[in-house]
């Protein structure tokens, strides 16, 4: 039960995202299509997967005094292994990421459960809330998408959903559309919370 | 004493480890995506320039200055390349045009710009917007021109045109020489 509580607790009590605010940056520039949003959701997923269990391994070998640039050393050494891989092997999908493959090294969600959750935990936990976290950030990041993709361009994962008439909300899938749409959903949580 | 000798140790140890995984898989991807980029290259020029069938470079000094595409042993057309810092990134663009200098094609062949708005730029819904132009005379709508730019684009979209027409016009003395 408890280690089920790992897994979950990331996907809605604690979500990265919408409790926690962590990761802000990719979930707001990556957010426009939601395409984009699967594919920077399952790298982010992979590389916290990934540090996660290297840094729950290496806990008790790394010194308190340089654990920081041992953890970034690791999250760099796996986010530049899947770009590397990802061009090699889905090069359209490496394509249109871009520039936020590499950003994922500053995406403060996976720094953050490497020094509040990995540093402490065994491997098997980890694991637990590498995937949960991993499943909150991406369904956080799919839904702003989806929002955002719906109203900026009249798709839903490049499929048409309004007719050819509709004129898309511009602002949607401009920067500002990110801040409104992350800000009506978190306070939407908020309110369904207080309420509960 | 003890106390820098083994943070530098282990520091220094993972380091050596990362650093030697990565450069397998360096050494494992490379040549995978130096081949991607060759066939993605080759296709980007019969893209551009539909009505060919062999491309021959044409260079100086050992740099290849532009492509000449030709179909039976006649010339078609002329491939070049140009490149420019736009938004976020250098943006790299094939261009065909013809034998009386009407753009035939355009493709971005990389660009790291801003996904959902400046990367946009790599639909095929942009390269339409430069056929059958005259590469000499195209500039952006907002500078007064006939290129309509991407929504929350404008840089790239400027960016694009404007490094077509420089290249072009450097590069038309040569063309016409032949």
């Amino acid at each position: 039960m408890k280690a089920f509580g790992e897994l979950t607790k990331g996907i809605i009590k604690e979500n990265p995202v919408f409790v926690m605010a962590l990761g802000l940056c990719p979930t707001l520039a990556v957010s426009t299509s939601v395409n984009d949003a699967i594919g920077m959701g399952a790298a982010a997923t992979f590389v916290l997967l990934s540090s996660n269990i290297f840094i729950s391994l290496l806990k008790n070998f790394i010194p308190n005094k340089i654990r920081i640039p041992c953890y970034i050393l690791v999250i760099a050494s796996f986010v530049t292994m899947v770009d590397m891989v990802m061009h090699a092997y889905v090069p359209s999908l490496h394509k249109s990421l871009g520039i936020f493959i590499p950003l994922i090294v500053v995406n403060c969600i996976i720094l953050g459960r490497a020094e509040a959750f990995a540093s402490k935990n065994n491997v098997g936990k980890s694991i637990l809330d590498a995937i949960g976290m991993g499943i909150g950030f991406t369904l956080a990041i799919v839904i702003i998408a989806v929002i955002r993709e719906f109203l900026g361009s009249g798709t839903i994962y490049n499929i048409s959903i309004l007719p050819a008439s509709y004129k898309p909300m511009i602002v949607a899938i401009l920067p500002p559309g990110a801040f409104f749409t992350i800000a009506l959903l978190m306070g939407l949580i908020n309110l369904i919370k207080n309420k509960s | 004493m003890k106390e820098m000798i083994k943070p530098t140790l282990v520091l220094l140890v993972i380091c050596v480890v990362a650093g030697s995984i990565l450069a397998l898989i360096y050494y494992k991807t490379d040549p995978i995506i130096a081949e991607n980029n060759r066939i993605e290259e080759e296709n980007a020029r019969k893209e551009v320039l539909p009505l060919a069938d062999k491309f021959e470079p044409v260079c100086k000094n050992d740099n290849i200055l532009y492509y000449e595409g030709s179909c039976e042993d006649e010339l078609v057309g002329y491939i070049f390349k140009c490149s420019k810092y736009a938004y976020s990134s250098t943006v790299k663009t094939i261009v065909g045009i013809d034998t009386l200098f009407m753009i035939t094609g355009i493709k971005i062949v990389s660009q790291q710009e801003t996904p959902g708005l400046g990367a946009n730029c790599s639909k095929p819904r942009f390269a339409e917007k430069f056929k059958n132009k005259n590469p000499e005379t195209i500039l952006v709508d907002k500078d007064g021109g006939n290129i309509v730019s991407i929504t929350g684009a404008t840089i790239t979209t400027r960016t694009v045109t404007n490094s077509i027409r420089e290249k072009f016009n450097k590069l038309k003395q040569k063309f016409n020489k032949k």
